[in-house]
């Protein structure tokens, strides 16, 4: 492997890894795997193409209210009746949701599927120790690594991201000390829906073609690799996102033309081995039953 | 004196799906005394403590705090104005440090003011809690995170202390630190409602104890009570 | 005269199964069509059932059971003379075979059954959450695969000419035998140990039952069924494309399954059914039909959002689905009770 499948591979694991982030805070404070933060992405996508036209800071500002106010509705109208739910109904009303914003967006745009573009620039390439790399790569890299500390920041040094760390491990007593849970909640979404904004633009500008399945696409991937890293804790489960995204670019540029179309099976039949090896998680430290805590 | 009344229950009524737990239950806690709570496992004794904090919601009936209804409100909202509640089983952050346990109780705190001396004050009431400040809390044995729950609670600085049998399971020289402890929370002012299984030495220690039987009030008894054997026995299984 | 409940349990779906089929058979040409679909999904939501509810894991892969039986059952009864033209790439082996009905139906049982048991054995060891949404991956192979490869299928074409061998008989009967054999699961001791254990995982473990080998026992058996119901489809349907048996096909049956009520087999048909009736008439509205006296006509696509506005208003308000869980039971039987009560 040369050092540009390296560098690419980490970059496509970086954006895996925002998606598993927002998946897993999300996660932490209402046990809530949430499908639909896949249509954040997508309404991400469709808001730099309504805004198509305006300046890039303006575009990527709408992009960013509109992932914002959808998942703060969604909270809202959806997710605030499941708490306390089964963990199977919470899944599935997730994916509901998640379906109907999709048939929503084929309603509204079409399965086309649409052109947008936003920083086009950053397509460009550099050279580095040989190879060309372009601007993109570093900047995903280099935006996930700021994020993934500011998260860590923000939980252990904040009062209120110990109270979003409590509130992750016992709900109740940590409503009992007079954390504000609606607002936690809230802030989990607001943090998740940011890093989808982020992955919305990082890949439109990457792949400028946005359809109904744009976000899906990127986020089944990564909540499986988020199931393998270890969903509940937030370290394992970026790392496993990481990990499926990284694997999925390393392997798409090592396969054969031939077997390249097989990527999506390669990678999920390596998952499925890992599993078999590893059924408590890639990153599990260990492991005592198989009963869930929730 | 109606408005000295810091906790009052009126005709409290709560079920679980079709099983009453507690029945028609009024009482009065008086701001500053410490007001005992015994019956047999299932009288309701918890499920009363839960109700004042809104973590379940009766079906009729009034909970007050210092005269104004609290029935309906968030259980974090009630937390933050002046009740504090270490739950039955403690409930500590297992994960977290003990001293991050401790600042969460900082978050039901109404004023920032005075946190060191209360710190300095619950160094003094529980040392050990200072002394792992930087251990996990997982680690602690239970009577440490016993107290490193009330601890926990007393930062929140709240007018009511809620306590869901605090002496369960912990050693006997354990349970003589709490009722210190505890004594010296009410030379404090602190108003405090105590949920015991150990009834001699709560009727002992409270001014005042209800006895809870099927979610029903049984009997009052007094101090005077404690060493009156017969009558504590009669009062419990009434 | 005393009826053993459990008879009843699978006597009140069955007659559901059966009435459909025959006002079906009765019904105009046109509306066949959609009687046999309700069928024929029927029998895939049963399969589903019979997994989800016995062990309250959500499955997002067993479409791909389905997908492997629609596609195994179609290519191998296509008629040889044909196969050569319209699959050119096939193995020579399948290129060869000619199955009859009957026989393709088995096969898409076994195979169904087969590939659940070699998943199965890598996911039913996560716990439920993680092993529900690991069956995604499950999906997205056998997708990937039969659309690219095609020594074994049509790839991205259409698989057609498949015989039309699923009528109104074929899709009754062939729900029923779902139906029965999900009933049989759930009765078995492997099945209520796995209920049991739905209930308190922790409990279930400490008295010794193995989830893991009931979870995969019982996601075999689906997978099967799946994987029949997929044979039943292909030949409803005569010609088959992946897409039809991916992402819209899960949402459609979890739907299903979730709005009828996820933990009786009653729920499965009932669910099955109704939204499998609602979608038709959704379809129907999308080209402009006059019906009930109203005159409808959605743009394309609104199908969709009405029934994942369905399923998610049902989620929400009512998330143990339209029968509440409940197997059926006579209410004669309770009056009887109630009457000796009083004497």
């Amino acid at each position: 492997m040369d050092l540009q499948t390296i560098l690419d591979a980490i970059a496509l694991g970086a954006l895996y890894a925002l998606v598993g982030v927002g998946v897993a805070l999300v996660f932490g404070v209402m046990r809530l795997v949430n499908f639909a933060h896949g249509e954040l992405i997508t309404a991400g996508a469709y808001a730099l193409m309504l805004a198509n036209g305006w300046p890039d800071w303006a575009s990527i500002i709408v992009c960013f209210a509109t992932v914002v106010a959808l998942a703060l509705l969604l909270e809202r109208i959806a997710f605030r009746r499941l708490r306390g739910a089964a963990p199977a109904t919470m899944l599935v009303a997730t994916f509901a949701v998640s379906f109907l914003l999709q048939s929503i967006a084929l309603l509204k745009f079409g399965p086309q599927g649409n052109n947008v573009s936003v920083l086009p620039g950053l397509n460009r390439a550099f050279e580095l120790g040989g190879v060309h790399v372009r601007w993109v790569t570093l900047v995903s890299i280099a935006v996930t690594a700021a994020l993934l500390a500011g998260t860590a920041l923000f939980l252990g040094r904040t009062s209120v991201g110990l109270q979003m760390r409590a509130a992750a491990i016992d709900f109740r007593a940590a409503r009992l000390l007079g954390v504000r849970t609606n607002r936690v909640i809230s802030l989990a979404f607001v943090l998740g829906a940011l890093m989808a904004g982020c992955v919305s633009v990082l890949v439109v500008v990457q792949t400028p073609f946005v359809s109904p399945s744009f976000g899906a696409s990127i986020l089944i991937p990564a909540l499986i690799g988020v199931v393998v890293g270890g969903i509940d804790r937030l370290a394992t489960a970026t790392l496993g996102a990481f990990s499926v995204g990284f694997a999925t670019s390393a392997l798409g540029d090592v396969l054969s033309s031939s077997h390249r179309v097989y990527l999506d099976s390669y990678v999920f039949l390596l998952v499925i081995l890992v599993l078999l090896v590893r059924p408590s998680g890639l990153y599990a430290p260990f492991r005592r039953t198989t009963v869930e805590r929730v | 004196m109606p408005e000295s009344a810091m906790i009052e229950l009126h005709e409290l009524e709560v079920r679980y799906g079709a099983v009453p737990a507690v029945r028609g239950l009024s009482l009065e806690v008086r701001r500053g005394v410490v007001v005992g709570l015994i019956g047999p496992n299932g009288a309701g004794k918890s499920t009363t403590l839960l109700a004042i904090m809104g973590a379940v919601s009766p079906r009729q009936g009034d909970i007050r705090l210092a005269g104004r209804s609290i029935r309906g409100r968030d259980t974090d909202a009630i937390s933050r104005s002046g009740v504090a509640l270490v739950p039955e089983g403690r409930h500590v952050f297992a994960s977290l440090s003990v001293e991050e346990n401790l600042r969460l109780g900082l978050v039901g705190r109404r004023s920032r003011d005075g946190v060191d001396e209360d710190l300095e004050w619950i160094h003094g009431l529980f040392p050990v809690v200072q002394e792992a400040r930087s251990r996990v809390a997982g680690e602690l044995s239970g009577g440490q995170q016993q107290q490193l729950a009330i601890a926990r609670a007393l930062l929140a600085r709240p007018d009511v202390l809620l306590l869901d049998e605090p002496s369960l399971g912990l050693a006997p020289t354990i349970v003589e630190t709490v009722f210190e402890a505890l004594a010296r929370i009410r030379e404090r002012g602190v108003t405090v409602l105590l949920v015991e299984q150990r009834a001699q030495v709560t009727v002992a220690f409270a001014d005042r104890t209800y006895v809870l039987s099927n979610g029903e009030l049984r009997a009052t008894l007094t101090p005077r009570d404690a060493g009156d054997t017969q009558r504590l026995v009669a009062a419990y299984f009434a | 005269m005393r009826v053993p409940s459990g008879v009843l349990q699978l006597a009140a779906p069955a007659l559901l199964l059966v009435a459909v089929g025959i006002v079906g058979g009765r019904a105009s040409p046109s509306v066949q069509i959609d009687f046999e679909t309700a069928l024929v999904l029927a029998a895939i939501v049963i399969s589903l059932y019979c997994f989800v509810g016995n062990s309250g894991v959500i499955s997002f892969g067993h479409v791909s059971f389905v997908a492997l039986g629609a596609f195994a059952a179609g290519v191998t009864t296509i008629p040889r003379e044909s196969k050569q033209f319209t699959l050119p790439d096939l193995f020579p082996f399948l290129q060869r075979t000619e199955l009859s009905n009957v026989e393709s139906l088995l096969l898409g049982a076994g195979l169904g059954g087969l590939l659940a048991l070699v998943v199965g054995a890598a996911l039913m060891r996560l716990s439920g959450l993680a092993a529900g949404i690991a069956t995604f991956a499950v999906l997205g192979i056998t997708h990937n695969v039969l659309l690219f490869w095609t020594r074994i299928g049509p790839g991205a074409n259409t698989l057609s000419l498949v015989p039309e061998s699923t009528d109104m008989l074929q899709a009754t009967l062939g729900a029923l035998i779902a139906a029965a054999v999900a009933f049989g699961y759930g009765r078995s001791r492997s099945g209520r140990l796995l209920r049991a254990s739905r209930e308190d995982p922790a409990a279930a473990q400490a008295t010794g039952t193995h989830i893991y080998r009931h979870r995969l026992w019982a996601f075999t058996i689906s997978g099967a069924l799946a994987g029949f119901a997929g044979a039943l489809l292909v030949h409803q349907l005569g010609s088959i494309t992946t897409e039809q048996v991916y992402l819209e096909l899960t949402f459609l049956t979890l739907a299903m399954l979730v709005i009828g009520g996820a933990s009786s087999l009653l729920g499965a048909v009932v669910g099955a059914l109704l939204v499998s009736g609602l979608d038709s008439y959704l379809g129907r509205a999308e080209n402009g039909v006059h019906l009930l006296s109203v005159n409808v006509d959605l743009p394309e696509g609104s199908r969709l959002v009405v029934l994942g506005a369905l399923m998610a208003l049902v989620l929400l308000f009512r998330p143990t689905g339209i029968t509440g869980g409940r197997e059926f039971s006579l209410p004669l039987a309770a009056l009887r009770r109630r009457a000796m009560l009083g004497r």
